[in-house]
């Protein structure tokens, strides 16, 4: 179902959606991150790219799993601290975060369903906004089998046409959304369709950067375990966790007992994000490391995105947004690594 | 009847001296308010500030870090250590906006029993219309 | 001016030489206005490096990483490592010595002046270029920086997009250097510590709510901390429980390890880190700005560092980074140090 929006009427449509919580990316010391919208811009959604991606609201950084404290009689009393599923919208969100959100949904669904992370996920609308020129420097998502207009995981797909909004409605959900404030949304004229095509195809051709011959990665990874090109490629990692923290595909956790008292025995137990570059994320009780330098974790962040990925989900752990290429503090650039990788002789 | 705020003080206080202050303060029963918990080190010098956060952390309204006087000091050096390394942490707390009443350094010997008691009269007295700290301390249901 | 052809010439002369392993320097990316840190080994290597207002990474960082690598070495190649040193960098080699964590033969520092300008700070430029891609920064002739876009050349003042902290500066130039690059020229600081005295000057609550506000947004992922040349604990406080130590480490021992704060990003863990991380860099940090310009959220670390900076000096009259014989902060006194807060 197809309709149009004026950017004036965005508030009102907000309004109309007073029982949900909503999400907008909003500047907040010339940083853009999602928080819940207090008064919202008429002007629209900023067409911009989060360096927190939408994955920490379906997938907070801290979550708690279940409280635990001592009884009077000998024995714990557990309670379950399940997250509500008040009704959330993300506006704004770009493509590759949506297809992100399903990339991560194959890791927390299949056989061993996440309940946490269900439970949040169902109760989010993804309002997704293409991308008409690339809001990265560093984006490459058609090399990784995305697309700057992307439909994959939104509920609606709203494209930008100047003084409105062509607002594309993909699933029951976000019909949903439109019918709350149906007397804002117009029908669009034909030639508005077109417009809206013709943009979109635009789009794609203005991406600066791309990943030719991905196909060939898999393979070549597989072969390259034990080459010293990882430590030439990490020489200049610090081992922070911007790149994995800021991916919006990446979701490894793990999980502490916060204990609030010893005695009697009160705590909680909480999941917070891990990382795969932090040198302790492998240590072993027994104090052995099996990826106890950065050209082993470098190797795993690549590994993992590029051929372990691919062999279980048949899918690239990455969706082509550039965060960790823009926000590395020492310009380690995926694209590069891999590009030699594939490239790599032998 | 509401409940007078009783504020909750941990006192770093080096054996040699002030703890000894504190004991001379306790035998000679000198009253003094009992808001305090004691914890003997070795010397003032060695408290890191990391025990200063630490305490603050785990919900300490206040924190007394009490050692020999220039000079006195058991181990000599120590308590100029302290006079350093306590006088930047207080900056440094006082600069992310915790009230500089919560955190206090005083030199006690072992025989200053009487200045013992005062300073715990007055720290009290200074954190009580402060309230609960709750600036630093780790929320117990977040 | 500093002339690159000059820096390279310096660079593969003591490659050549064999007198060092490799040498740690900047390089720009084809597709990039940024340099990148970079190691080269061979003269093809050499012929990469810049040197321009994006050269801003403080690559004693990774003197850090090779004091590591050298202790798994077998059989120890002892000779030094070549790195280019700005001045803000050069303190930081000072501190390193004064802590005896290197030794002064272990570099051979290949200094370059800023003269008077310094490096650029990225957010600044891009909300100068909104709408254009930028594509090159050099330095110009008059405090200006001439910034090559997609779309034209604009003449930038230096004081529009200079780094914050290169405003503070106060060592434009190496203190230390084996071979120095450009000008000993010093920059007019009108006052030092500006920053800070803005802060100081907001009443108890005015300064709470500000970092409340700021350390809420923490995502903890420590790139303030692993971008920090002087954070080179192998165990720091905040994963104090995740190292095991061998083996033989009795189970109990483990119990017993202390965790001081919860790896998640609750607001007082967040700022139980910051205000741990800024206690330990007092007398150390050398205000490189580093952990601000890595800081993904954008948080203002320099604010928190620079406090103890200005205490070290004001208070103790202790300058950080420009004496190695000197002893370190914390483990030193002066019978004159102020006491008038200890009752």
């Amino acid at each position: 179902m197809d309709k149009i929006l004026a950017k004036n009427d965005f508030a009102r449509w907000l309004e109309a959606l007073a029982s949900y919580r909503l999400y907008a990316p909003q500047n907040k010391d010339d940083v853009w991150t999602y928080e819940l919208i207090e008064s919202p811009d008429s002007r629209g959604l900023a067409d911009v790219m989060t360096a927190v991606p939408a994955k920490k609201i379906v997938f907070p950084q801290r979550e708690e799993l279940f409280a635990f404290e001592e009884g009077d009689e000998a024995g714990y009393a557990l309670s379950e601290l399940l997250p509500g599923e008040k009704p959330t919208v993300i506006f704004g969100l770009r493509p590759c975060e949506a297809k992100a959100v399903i990339l991560t949904d194959l890791v927390f669904g299949g056989e061993f369903v996440d309940e946490y992370y269900w439970k949040r996920r169902n109760a989010v609308t993804f309002v997704g906004l293409a991308c008409l020129k690339p809001p990265s420097p560093n984006c490459f998502c058609l090399s990784v089998n995305g697309s700057p207009h992307g439909t994959e995981g939104l509920d609606i797909l709203l494209t930008d046409l100047g003084d409105t909004y062509y607002v594309e409605s993909l699933t029951e959900k976000g019909e949903k959304l439109v019918k709350a404030a149906s007397d804002l949304f117009a029908d669009p004229k034909p030639d508005e369709r077109t417009r809206v095509m013709r943009l979109h195809g635009e789009s794609e051709k203005k991406l600066r950067r791309s990943l030719s011959r991905i196909e060939d990665v898999p393979e070549k990874l597989k072969g390259m375990f034990d080459s010293p090109f990882w430590d030439a490629e990490s020489m200049s990692c610090i081992r922070c966790g911007i790149c994995t923290y800021l991916c919006p595909t990446c979701h490894c956790f793990d999980i502490n007992d916060e204990v609030e008292s010893s005695s009697p025995l009160q705590g909680r137990r909480v999941r917070t994000w891990d990382t795969c570059q932090f040198p302790d994320f492998t240590m072993h009780s027994s104090g052995h490391n099996p990826r106890p330098d950065k050209a082993a974790r470098l190797r795993q962040r690549i590994n993992h995105k590029f051929q372990y990925f691919v062999e279980v989900w048949q899918n690239y752990q990455c969706t082509g947004c550039g965060r960790c290429i823009t926000l590395c503090p020492v310009g380690i650039d995926i694209i590069n690594v891999v590009e030699k990788v594939r490239d790599h002789a032998g | 009847m509401v409940e007078e705020f009783e504020p909750r003080i941990i006192a770093f206080l080096c054996k040699w001296c002030s703890s000894a202050g504190s004991d001379l303060a306790g035998v000679s029963r000198m009253e003094y308010p009992p808001n305090v918990t004691p914890i003997q080190v070795m010397c003032s010098g060695s408290v890191s500030p990391l025990y200063v956060f630490s305490a603050f952390h785990r919900g300490a309204d206040g924190v007394l870090v009490s050692g020999c006087h220039p000079g006195d000091c058991h181990y000599i050096k120590g308590n100029y250590y302290a006079r350093r390394k306590l006088a930047l942490t207080k900056e440094l707390l006082e600069h992310v906006g915790l009230e500089p009443e919560r955190f206090q350094i005083s030199w006690v010997s072992a025989a200053e029993g009487q200045k013992y008691t005062r300073i715990i009269k007055d720290f009290v007295n200074e954190l009580k219309p402060l309230g609960p700290q709750a600036k630093l301390r780790r929320k117990p249901s977040w | 001016m500093v002339n690159i052809e000059d820096l390279k010439a310096e660079a593969k002369r003591i490659l050549k030489g064999g007198n060092v392993k490799y040498i740690i320097g900047y390089e720009r990316p084809s597709n990039a206005w940024k340099a990148n840190p970079v190691f080269a080994r061979t003269p093809e290597d050499v012929d990469r490096l810049v040197w321009d207002p994006s050269c801003i990474h403080n690559l004693v960082r990774f003197v850090v990483d090779e004091k590591r690598r050298k202790a798994k070495e077998k059989p120890v190649d002892s000779r030094p490592i070549g790195v280019v040193v700005k001045g803000c960098d050069s303190r930081g080699i000072v501190v390193l010595i004064q802590e005896k964590f290197i030794e002064r033969m272990d570099v051979f520092l290949i200094g370059v002046s800023c003269e008077s300008t310094g490096v650029v700070d990225e957010r600044k430029l891009a909300k100068k270029t909104v709408g254009t891609t930028v594509l090159k920064v050099k330095f110009g002739e008059r405090m200006n920086y001439v910034v090559t876009t997609e779309d034209g050349i604009l003449d930038i003042p230096a004081a529009d997009i200079i780094a914050d902290r290169c405003l503070e500066c106060i060592a434009s130039f190496p203190v230390v250097s084996d071979h120095l690059l450009g000008e000993k020229s010093k920059r007019d600081v009108p006052k030092p510590f500006q920053s800070v005295e803005k802060m100081e000057s907001l009443p108890t609550k005015g300064k709470w709510d500000f970092w409340e506000d700021q350390l809420r947004k923490c995502v903890r992922c420590y790139a303030c901390r692993s971008v920090c040349p002087m954070c080179y604990c192998d165990e720091c406080v905040v994963d104090t429980i995740n190292f095991a130590v061998t083996p033989e480490t009795t189970a109990e021992e483990k119990a017993q390890r202390i965790k001081w704060l919860e790896k998640s990003p609750a607001d007082s863990e967040n700022i139980f880190y910051h205000l741990v991380r800024a206690i330990h860099l007092a007398g150390r940090c050398i205000d490189c700005g580093e952990c601000e310009r890595a800081c993904p959220v954008n948080i203002p670390l320099r604010m928190l560092n620079k406090k103890m900076e200005k205490e070290a000096k004001e208070l103790f009259g202790y300058d950080v980074g420009f004496d190695a014989e000197k002893p370190a902060l914390m483990s030193c006194y002066l019978d004159g140090d102020p006491g008038d807060f200890i009752r």
